[in-house]
């Protein structure tokens, strides 16, 4: 009992898997949990879920914080924040509105830090959804588009696109990734139908000689006589 | 060694194994299957079948208890199931109901 009794008063409100225990099933909690074992199918706590070195958990994780040392695959969500540290190996989607990843640390996944700033989020995508829109009306003014397109990137004088394309800037604003991207987005899309203009011409600039070299055949008459 | 702790908001629904010894102050249901010691302090509950070694019970245990070595049950634990042990002790107190056998 001598020995028995420091070991839970040292780990009070620390639950711990160890190193040589093996879980299967589901672990729920409203305490901090420290895995240095081996944990399969799921983890869903209110406090702190810490992956030791040599901890493995395969396992979906949810938690109020996650800091991994160890091995973790599956995914994992957390109400504010994950942390994984060097040595860190994690397979899985991320969905935090804090993220730290330590340099060694491993880690293949999506991430998703909606929690943070949702009113962004939704910006982007309607961002990202205003200039296909802008793009797909464009033909419609297609004539005029063709050769302005270039310079409207510089400076926005063009009829048509311009009020498109301030729209998607502004709209973009907020950050700035978003705002190149669409940029460029709009400037493929116009060098690319200023290519598919020119091949058009020259199609039809083809096609018209073929015509005036009608008289030609006259060689074949010519066999013919 | 570093023991296994699991805390008193801790429910572990499933399969235990290992190799070291469990210390119980919340609630597992599923199955314990350990080669070391397992003690369920008063906040404890094991709604489970249970291998072990050596068995110290503070707490609830509902299921099947087979210890090689000793299970012991303390003064104000509620153990229900059957239990296999060489050595079994049952203190003044304690609350049992089930069979009993101690030729291991």
């Amino acid at each position: 009992m001598a020995t028995r009794q420091p070991a839970p008063a040292s780990t009070e409100g620390l639950t711990v898997i160890g190193p040589h225990l093996h879980v299967n099933g589901r672990i729920e909690g409203e305490e901090d949990l420290r895995i240095e074992g081996r944990v399969e199918g799921s983890v869903s706590l209110t406090e702190t879920l810490y992956v030791a070195e040599g901890g493995v958990v395969a396992a979906k994780v949810a938690a109020r914080d996650v800091v991994v040392s160890g091995v973790v695959v599956g995914n994992v969500s957390a109400t504010n924040s994950v942390t994984l540290n060097a040595g860190a190996k994690l397979v899985g989607d991320i969905a935090t509105p804090r993220l730290i990843i330590s340099d060694g640390a491993a880690f293949r996944g999506n991430v998703a830090m909606d929690g943070e700033a949702p009113a962004p989020a939704v910006r982007t995508q309607a961002a990202r959804v205003r200039p296909r829109a802008s793009v797909l009306s464009r033909p419609a003014a297609k004539p005029v588009v063709a050769p302005p397109a270039r310079p409207a990137r510089k400076a926005p004088p063009a009829p048509a696109p311009a009020p498109a394309r301030v729209a998607v800037i502004q709209a973009s604003d907020p950050d700035q990734d978003e705002k190149t991207i669409v940029v460029r987005h709009a400037a493929l899309e116009e060098k690319a139908k200023t290519a598919d203009n020119k091949k058009a011409g020259k199609k039809k600039a083809k096609k018209s000689p073929p015509r005036a070299r009608v008289p030609k055949p006259g060689k074949r008459r010519v066999g013919r006589r | 060694m570093a023991n296994t702790v699991i805390g008193s908001t801790i429910v572990i629904d499933g399969e235990i194994t290992g190799d070291e010894d469990l210390v119980v102050q919340g609630t597992i249901k599923g199955r314990v299957s350990l080669r070391e010691n397992i003690v369920v302090e008063e906040s404890g509950v094991l709604e489970a079948n249970i291998e072990t070694s050596t068995i110290t019970i503070h707490g609830t245990v509902t299921g099947d208890i087979q210890a090689s070595e000793r299970a012991e049950l303390k003064s104000n634990c509620h153990v229900v199931g059957d239990i296999r042990a060489p050595r079994i002790l049952i203190a003044d107190g304690a609350s049992f109901k089930g069979n009993v056998d101690m030729e291991g």
